[in-house]
């Protein structure tokens, strides 16, 4: 009986062995992985000391508001060119947080992203839209 | 611009030297008795400490540009009324260097509103060192003007809830912290409010300064009060009620009853339209054209000051903000609400005020 | 010269410019549809722009101040000279691509070209006629004018207006632009050696650090470099800003009782300083300069409304110490939103002005080599 027990234990933490499958408890996990990276996205979004002014993205964009992740790729005039959501995001800190850029794949540019999207789930997209 | 032409035709060469044109709506509708005159209102500067004496010099800058633009006025209005939120997160530090900057302004009486950013920290005990009462009433050419402390909360919340003022100030900070709690007046200031309106005729005029909107806009932003039906109540008996309201950051007004609501500009920065947040319900007041959309390179595009025209117990505002076109919010006696001066009509309305 | 004007010539007789056909970087000229450009138009235009007849003493014409050896302005001089080398507060800028300004003027008062050419005839330190008349007089008697305003405009001696005289003065400014600059070959063009490392790194402070592009505007696939706003940037008013309140006042009552603001503008430096304010009376506007472009601006210094700021190097370091011309000069509290302290590095600086130098054209090219010989060599004569 334990032994049953153990074997199919097994095979659900092991995952099927075939490649273009995945299970209910991979699925939660890996979403699970994109929660906990946007709850460090919202930290940072409240973060006095992600600049150097001690001014927070929260204070002008409260639950991420008037970000409008679905509109990126868009021609951003303050960078002169069609830009990504992650150029703009720069553009803030270095600006009205007086701080320094960070790498788009950045772990806190990751986990500000996805708290923008989370707060933003469900609106249509709109690349291009000013 | 416009008003300044009427402004002009309207006045002879013989008139009172020295005229500024940023002024003056002349309501087409017949003038009733009751002298005019103007108020200045800044508001919301959110002064905010870095660390020493080094402040954040955005918010420093708008509050100087506005403290500027008012001593340019002409001819001076009355008063200036400062509305709430002097300070970010309400220490000493802040409150004396935005108590400075203001001091730059060369009226002779200041009101203050309180606003939560000042309160939660000390509970009001410096503020009152710089600016006196949190409540309190007076009257002027006619008028009653009233200040409210429309900040309060929960007794549980101010006092047993958090083990330093420190930690209860920073958790009221955050416009969308889940942690805060509703904005309220509370029953000592509803008896207060209740023995003063006693002593005021039904047709005076009212004007009521408060920090929080005294309606329910949106709670998750605190766009509320609490126990705004009771104060609605309590004005409901008087023929002209206008309430100005800070807080929000944005251009708002509405009319609930008999009482014309106008919200007032931030000078430090602009919050988005709670329509803007798409995972909860929201509705703006009805009656509102949005402001321009801020461009957010110009640190002080959507921000601003303004100043009321008192014509006839009504309120007429006029929003001055910087690196944008001014606007108007006149009081409408045909439709008996507030209005846009220009853009009420949709077919008025810019891009900038549609296009979000 | 020459050769350029006339290629531009050539281009417009193909019928109105297309992306495709501006020169590198630059958008499709606006032509208004009551004025479109000819051949014919343009030159008549040209000549008018040279006569200097048109001046109360005979000897001042558009291109005194605009001269075409000068990239269309009078450098070194700080503040133009009218009839009689008089001189008032302002800097000539350069004709070359204000086709593309939405407003002209350092102060926007004027509202395109045909209007903006109205001006300077009647200013008192500029050509100094008391009115437009001995311009149309001196066009009626003269043949060759006669002829090519009836082949331009199909009108006869008598019937000539100054409306004809500045769409044909508009249409040669029409003309006058320059793109395919170093900078246009490297970021349109793709041209990896068009411009200096130093020159791309400037590029980088001027899109981040420097925060420049936000007003001096660039675009997916073209570059004006100006938004056509106007912005205080603490040039002229920070040494009066005590006395704005003042100023303002009396202005408003001088203005209200009918005073000429183009003249009041040009002769008075304190109106000059407040700027836009003066214009259009928007208390937003005190002390604001419209935005100007950067192309060619190596060579058509000294800078700003005043030409108070000699050299680029100069003019970086006043935004650097947040819109001062001096660290120790106050910051005046009705400065434009965009303006702060940049705390760029010396190098970074220098990076900046090289990219600026990028952006001259090639038919300036030899004028700037001229110029920076000159500066280099400087005092030793």
């Amino acid at each position: 009986m334990k032994n049953i027990f153990t074997i199919a234990l097994l095979a659900c933490v092991a995952g099927p062995l075939v490649a273009d499958e995945f299970t209910e408890t991979e699925v939660e996990r890996w979403q699970q992985h994109f929660a906990t990276v946007a709850d460090e996205g919202r930290a940072l979004w409240t973060d006095p000391e992600l600049g150097t002014n001690a001014v927070a993205c929260a204070q002008c964009h409260p639950n991420a508001a008037n970000t409008h992740p679905e509109t990126y790729p868009k021609f951003q005039k303050q960078l002169g060119r069609v830009a990504e959501l992650w150029e703009m995001i720069n553009w803030c800190i270095r600006n009205p947080l007086e701080g320094e850029d960070l790498a788009a794949d950045d772990p806190k540019m990751i986990a500000m992203q996805a708290y923008i999207h989370r707060e933003r789930k469900g609106v249509r997209l709109a690349p291009g839209k000013h | 611009m416009n008003n300044r032409r009427e402004f002009l035709k309207a006045t002879t060469t013989g008139l009172i030297a020295g005229m500024l044109p940023v002024s003056l709506i002349r309501l087409a509708s017949a003038q009733e008795n009751g002298p005019d005159f103007t108020f200045a209102y800044i508001s919301d500067s959110h002064i905010q400490q870095i660390k020493g004496n080094n402040f954040v010099r955005n918010w420093d800058q708008g509050l100087k540009r506005a403290v500027a633009e008012a001593n340019l006025l002409l001819p001076k209005p009355d008063f200036v009324v400062f509305g709430g939120d002097l300070a970010q997160l309400g220490n000493k530090p802040e409150l004396d260097h935005g108590a400075a900057m203001l001091a730059g302004l060369n009226y002779d009486k200041v009101f203050a509103v309180m606003g939560e950013h000042d309160y939660y920290l000390d509970l009001g005990e410096y503020w009152s060192e710089l600016y006196g009462e949190h409540y309190y009433s007076w009257d002027h050419k006619g008028v009653h003007f009233i200040t409210l402390n429309s900040i309060l909360t929960y007794d549980e919340w101010t006092f047993d809830r958090w083990e330093t003022p420190e930690r209860r100030m920073n958790e009221m900070a955050g416009l969308d912290n889940p942690n805060g709690s509703p904005f309220m007046v509370g029953k000592k200031q509803l008896d207060w409010l209740k023995k003063d309106l006693a002593e005021v005729k039904n047709d005076t005029p009212i004007v009521v300064f408060s920090h929080s909107p005294l309606q329910k806009i949106f709670k998750n932003w605190n766009f509320w009060t609490e126990d705004a039906e009771a104060v609605q109540k309590l004005l409901e008996p008087f023929d002209k009620v206008n309430v100005i309201y800070g807080h929000v950051h944005q251009i708002q007004y509405n009319q609930i009853g008999n009482i014309a609501f106008t919200s007032v500009m931030s000078t430090a920065w602009p919050w988005p339209y709670p329509e803007s947040y798409a995972l909860a319900e929201s509705h703006l007041p009805i009656l509102t054209v949005p402001m321009n959309r801020a461009d957010p390179f110009n640190e002080r595009d959507a921000t601003g000051w303004q100043f009321m025209n008192m014509h006839t117990g009504r309120v007429d505002l006029e929003f001055n903000l910087y690196d944008n076109t001014n606007r108007t919010v006149a009081w409408n006696d045909e439709k008996g609400h507030p209005q846009d001066t220009v853009h009420a009509e949709p077919t008025d309305r810019t891009l900038p005020q549609s296009h979000f | 010269m020459k050769t350029i004007h006339i290629a531009m010539l050539a281009s417009l007789l193909m019928g109105a410019t297309t992306q495709a056909q501006n020169p590198l970087g630059l958008p499709d000229v606006p032509i208004p549809e009551n004025n479109p450009q000819s051949a014919e138009k343009i030159a008549l235009g040209e000549k008018l722009f040279d006569d200097e007849r048109f001046s109360s003493t005979g000897d001042v014409s558009c291109a005194t101040c605009h001269d075409k050896e000068k990239a269309f302005s009078d450098g070194p001089l700080v503040t133009s000279e009218g009839i009689r080398k008089l001189t008032g507060t302002r800097n000539g800028p350069t004709v070359v691509n204000s086709a593309y300004y939405e407003s002209l003027f350092w102060d926007g008062r004027s509202p395109s070209l045909e209007d903006q050419a109205l001006h300077p005839f009647i200013n008192p330190i500029e050509m100094g006629l008391s009115d437009h008349e001995p311009i149309l007089a001196t066009i009626r008697d003269d043949r060759e004018y006669v002829r090519a305003f009836r082949d331009v405009f199909d009108v006869r001696a008598n019937d000539i207006t100054m409306e004809h005289v500045t769409m044909a003065i508009a249409a040669f400014e029409r003309t006058l632009i320059s793109g395919d600059s170093p900078w246009d070959r490297w970021y349109f063009g793709g041209e990896e050696d068009a411009i200096s490392e130093s020159a791309k790194r400037g590029f980088d402070v001027f899109l981040k650090d420097g925060r420049c592009v936000s007003c001096h505007m660039i675009e997916q696939d073209f570059a004006t470099f100006t938004d056509n706003q106007f912005h205080n940037i603490g040039v002229g008013i920070n040494a009066m800003q005590d006395r704005v309140p003042e100023l303002a006042a009396a202005f408003m009552q001088a203005k209200q009782q009918g005073i000429d603001v183009d003249v009041a503008v040009l002769t008075d430096a304190d109106t000059s300083d407040l700027g836009r304010f003066a214009v259009d009376d928007q208390l937003d506007s005190m002390g604001a300069f419209k935005t100007s472009t950067l192309r060619n601006i190596a060579v058509t210094g000294p800078f700003m409304h005043d030409g108070s700021i000699a050299t680029l190097r100069e003019v970086v370091e006043h935004y650097n110490n947040g819109g001062a011309t001096t660290p120790e000069e106050e910051i005046n509290a009705f400065l434009s939103g965009g303006i702060r302290p940049l705390d760029l590095t010396d190098e970074q600086i220098d990076d900046l002005v090289a990219f600026m130098e990028a952006l001259t054209s090639p038919q300036f090219a030899e004028l700037a080599t001229m110029l920076s010989t000159a500066s280099n060599s400087g005092g030793d004569q």
